[in-house]
Parts: structure tokens; sequence; C-alpha cells
């Protein structure tokens, strides 16, 4: 195999989109396997490509790649499955290293897993990481940005709580928001964490609270990220306060606007979208990327893209808590320069800028 | 059906008889039909072989499958059950008949294509499974086999990967042809359960809604053993996202 600008490791964020991407490898011609048979045979299958991704920049650039999935099934993502789901996300480095591809963005469960230590990744000379994270951060700013500017808000009026504040995205968001905001909630597990990322922002004269349960604040802020998939969405932000603009950074996005919170402004973040034209062989198009508008991916994703289109193979996020404004404002600047912008809003009821689909 | 061992005992002298030994009599009889179809499969190449070396290396594996054939049967014996064995059963039939192609043709690498690749994936996998739930020495036999069909597959592929750097397009052309032929039986035999009728290797009704009782399953076997399929066929050098379009058509 020649040498890939870059590779993909993702998973499927549900059983659907599982059905949907087997459908696609036993062809037109052969019945959809019964769910199941699914459920039964997709755990079995260990990480490995399955197409070839071709991006081209509006710059006039190219770059080949691949996406490899590491078939981590969507109902073990939970923590006791870590070791599992490590050792899966591993061998779907290993495929990458193995493809040659310069550069790996990790999507999705396969970043989180890694974000704080590289070293759990096969050694590899010619192979950088980038976790993605920065760009997903860029995204899920500029979405709240954009949410603001379309209710007509002042950003600097608002109260914005972080619900996973203590992660590489949360804290991420968090640096580039604290300033721009009257008033930052932070909520996270780790107590010790929360601390030292408050004490950040207070000697940066901002106004900040901690709190490990998001409940405590959810009445009080009107702009929320929640940058880690939440296990009971009903129960955490149940009380959210009215007209709230709710950020859905994780993943799988499972925050429904019209279940949990049915006056909230919910939209799913993090998302980017290629301009410059996204071709998979096989086609998996609106398959592996499954959006309500053409060409959008995930922002940990196209991380690696914009970097392999950029020419600079370097592991740009990594580790956890490094993500500052300037590096964040650094990335969107790589990204925008081939085509790669905030992809349009939208949510599980469909978009939220009422423009075409 | 062929009697693979004889037995010096028979199973009312057994002291005790536990209430899975019809299940592990199920189990062992599949175990010994496998590795006594491999000892036929190895003799056969043993016939299309030119090198005197490559003559007794098949003859020493035919020799060795045997060998496992009888540490099952033995098994069986200390469990106080009688194993039979049916390389006539259907699907084994169309196994052999398989591989009887390869040996018509005088296609030794399709013959290696077929015993280690495929059979052996499936045996080492299923081995490995029972392995880590079978009582006492019978769990111990299906690992210790495993282990051996392991090298089996190490030694193979090696062979394989040298044949695929001759020509890796025709190499892969011809796998293909044998995955559909080959595998496609194999996925019938691995099925949740036998929609198309009895294996004629199970001694009654199918084993395979009674796995559970063991801490088996079928699905887990299929799964297991699809998976080693996919991880030997990326030894070779295959392209996974070809193999793994190989194995999602496969019927179910």
């Amino acid at each position: 195999m020649n040498d890939l600008d870059f590779a993909l490791i993702g998973h499927q964020d549900s059983w659907t989109a599982i059905a949907d991407v087997l459908a696609v490898l036993r062809g037109p011609a052969r019945t959809p396997l019964p769910d199941d048979e699914i459920k039964d045979i997709f755990p079995w299958i260990p990480p490995r490509a399955l197409c070839c991704v071709d991006v081209n920049s509006i710059a006039g650039t190219r770059a080949s790649g691949v996406y490899i999935d590491s078939f981590i099934p969507p109902d073990r993502l939970e923590a006791a499955c870590v070791r599992e789901n490590l050792a899966r996300v591993r061998g779907a480095a290993a495929n990458a290293i193995q493809a040659r591809a310069k550069i790996v963005s990790l999507g999705g469960f396969s970043s989180i897993l890694i974000e704080g230590d590289f070293d759990q990744l096969p050694a590899t000379q010619d192979t950088v990481f980038t976790t993605g994270n920065t760009l997903t951060v860029a995204y899920i700013v500029q979405g709240i940005k954009k949410m603001c500017a379309l209710d007509g808000r002042n950003i600097r009026n608002s109260t914005l709580l972080i619900v996973g504040a203590t992660g590489d995205v949360g804290s991420g968001c968090a640096r580039c928001l604290a300033p721009l905001v009257r008033r930052v909630l932070l909520c996270a597990r780790n107590v010790e964490r929360l601390r030292r990322l408050a004490a950040e922002f207070q000697a940066e004269g901002v106004q900040v609270e901690v709190a490990t349960d998001p409940q405590r604040f959810s009445t009080e802020a009107d702009v929320v990220i929640c940058a880690a998939s939440l296990p009971s969405p009903a129960l955490l932000l149940g009380r959210i306060a009215p007209g709230a603009i709710v950020c859905d950074a994780g993943y799988p996005k499972n925050l429904s606007p019209t279940a949990e919170m049915p006056d909230a402004r919910v939209f799913f973040g993090g998302l980017g979208q290629i301009t410059g034209g996204l071709r998979f062989a096989p086609d998996f198009r609106g398959i592996l990327n499954r959006h309500p508008f053409p060409d959008v991916v995930h922002g940990c994703l196209l991380e690696g893209v914009a970097l392999a289109l950029e020419g600079r193979f370097e592991p740009f996020s990594k580790g956890r808590g490094a993500i500052t404004p300037e590096r964040v404002a650094e990335m969107e600047t790589i990204a925008a320069r081939h085509g790669i912008y905030l992809a349009p809003l939208y949510n599980a009821d469909g978009s939220m800028e009422g423009g075409a689909q | 059906m062929e009697r693979v061992v004889c037995l010096d005992r028979s199973p009312a002298e057994c002291t005790s008889v536990s209430p899975t030994a019809s299940i592990w009599q199920d189990v062992l009889a599949h175990a010994i039909t496998g590795e006594l179809l491999a000892a036929m499969n190895y003799a056969s190449l043993s016939e299309i072989c030119d090198d005197p070396a490559e003559i007794a290396d098949a003859l020493e594996h035919a020799q060795n499958e045997r060998g496992h054939a009888a540490a099952f049967a033995a098994e069986g014996r200390k469990i106080g059950v009688e194993v039979a064995n049916n390389v006539e059963a259907k699907h084994w039939k169309r196994l052999r008949s398989s591989f009887l192609r390869c040996i018509e043709e005088r296609d030794f690498v399709g013959c290696l294509i077929i015993q280690e690749i495929m059979l052996e994936s499936f045996a080492l996998a299923s081995y490995s499974r029972v392995g880590r739930v079978g009582p006492d020495t019978l769990g111990q036999t299906f690992a210790r086999i495993a282990a051996e069909e392991e090298e089996h597959i190490g030694h193979a592929v090696a062979i394989l990967r040298t044949e695929r750097a001759r020509d890796a397009q025709r190499f892969d052309e011809k796998l293909y042809r044998l995955h559909l032929d080959v595998m496609s039986t194999l996925a019938q035999m691995l099925a949740k359960d036998c929609r198309d009728g009895h294996c004629e290797v199970c001694h009654s009704s199918c084993v395979k809604p009674a796995l559970f009782e063991v801490s088996l399953s079928a699905a887990q076997l299929r799964g297991a053993s699809l998976q080693q399929y996919l991880k030997t066929l990326d030894m070779l050098g295959i392209p996974g996202q070809v193999t793994l379009a190989w194995v999602t058509q496969l019927p179910v």
C-alpha cells in the first residue's frame, strides 16, 4: 500500500449505523443481516479499515486517507469495558501504522480513552497521532457564538455551565469562553481537577464556581456545554433554565430537545463541514457521517484531515488540558484555509438554521 | 457412522455421568470429526507433494490430527460417553469435496488455504473457547490442541505469505474463490441454529441450544471463529477492508 496522508479512527454510535455499514459491505444483492445477528457478530470484528477517504482542499491540495473502525459496540462504552475498548483502539492504531498513515486522528471514544497518555498507543516513528480535540473545541465555541447570534443574545451577559469541564474538550471550551461570559460554572466528577481549573480562571478575574452535580447549576445557566456523553441526560439536565442554549458535544450525541429539555435550544456541537470535496470508496457517504447536511464530519477527525492538507504531520492535540485559545485559533485558521468550516447547526429534530438539508 | 476409537469400557462402567456429559459428547463428536477430516486431508495432500520432505511433513500432520482425534475420544471415555464421528455428515462431506477438488488440480496452495487458513482458524477459535470452560482434563486437552493448531497456522501463513508475494492478485482471487466455497459451508455449520436440518454429527437433537449449559454458545463460537479467520487473513497481508466485506457477505 502507498503511504497515506491520514487515517481516521472511529466507531459507530448506534446499532442503526452499524446495520447500515454492514448493509453496504454485503452489497445490494444480499438481504440485510437481521438485528440479532448483527449484535452477535459485530463485537467479534477486529479493528480494520472500512474505506478509503479522499479530501480536496479549496486551496487546491488533496489528501488521501483511510477510515479505520475500532468496532467498539455502542452498548459497551461504559467504564467496565475500558480495557477491552482500549485494546480495540490500540488495534485500530496498529492498522493505521501498518497502512503507513502520516497522521492519525482519534475520533469519538478513541480520544477519550487515550487523551491522557499517548504511550498507550503502539510505538512508531513515522505515524503521529492527534486527538483532534482542538478543532472539536473550535467548532463547539463557534457553535455557541453562532447560536447566541441566531437568538439575538449577548454572550457577555451569559452564565456558562460546562459539564465534563476538566476533560480536554471541556477545559479547552472553558478557556476559550470564560473571558467572553459573565459567569462560569464548572462541573465534573474530579473535585481536585475542578479546583485547579477554577483557580486558573480566578487568577484571571473570572467569576467561577464548581460542583460535581450538574443539577446544582442547571437552573442558573443559560448556555450549557455537555462535553461528555451523559448517561442519564434527563436526570442531569431535567431542570435546565427555559430557553437555555445547550451544546451536545459528546459522542454519541444523546440530548434530545423534545424529551429532556422541551424549552432548551439544543444543538449538536463540534462538527465541521468540508467544502472542497469528500469521497469515500466504497461509498459510505451519509452512513459514516450521518448528518442532515453533506460532508459534515466530527471536528476531532477533521483535525487530522486539515493537518494533512496543510502538510503538517504533527501531534497537534496531545494530552489533557493543553488546549488554549491561541491553539484553537491556529487550528481554525488551518482548517479554514482548506475550506473546512463550522457545520450548519442542527439537532435530533433537524436544522437549527432553517436552511436546506 | 465411523467409529474412530474403540471404547475399552462402556458408559455404564463409569461411576457417574455428569448432567452435561451429553453436551460434551456432541462437542467432542464435532471435534473428532474435524480432526479426522484434517487427517484425511493431509494424507491426500501427501499424494500431490513432490518433495520428500513435504510428503513427510504432510504425513506427520495427518498423524498428529489422528492423535488429536484419539485424545478427544479419550476425554469422552473419561466422562463416560461414547463419542461418535461422521466425516460423511453433510457439511463435513462438502468441506472434504472442496479439498479434494484442489487435490485433483494438484493445487498445493489451495489445499493449504482450505485446511490451514479456513478449517484450522475455525478449530483454533472453537477449541480455545471450549478450553476455557471445559471440565478438568477435557478443557486442558482442547486448550493444548488449540495451541498446536495455532502452530500449524503460523507455519502455513509463512508459506502462503511467500506465495502471495509472488502474485498478490492471483493469490487473492484464488483465496476469494475458495472462501465462497468453503467458508459458506462453514458459515452454515456455525449458524446459531441448524435451520437446514440435522447436522448428522450430534447424537440426537442439535446441541447448539444446550451449549449455554456449559458456558458456551453457538453465537460465541461463530464470532470467535470469524474473528480468528479475519486475523489469519490479516497475517497473510490481505487488506482488512476486503476481508471484512468477504465475511459480512457470508450466509447467516
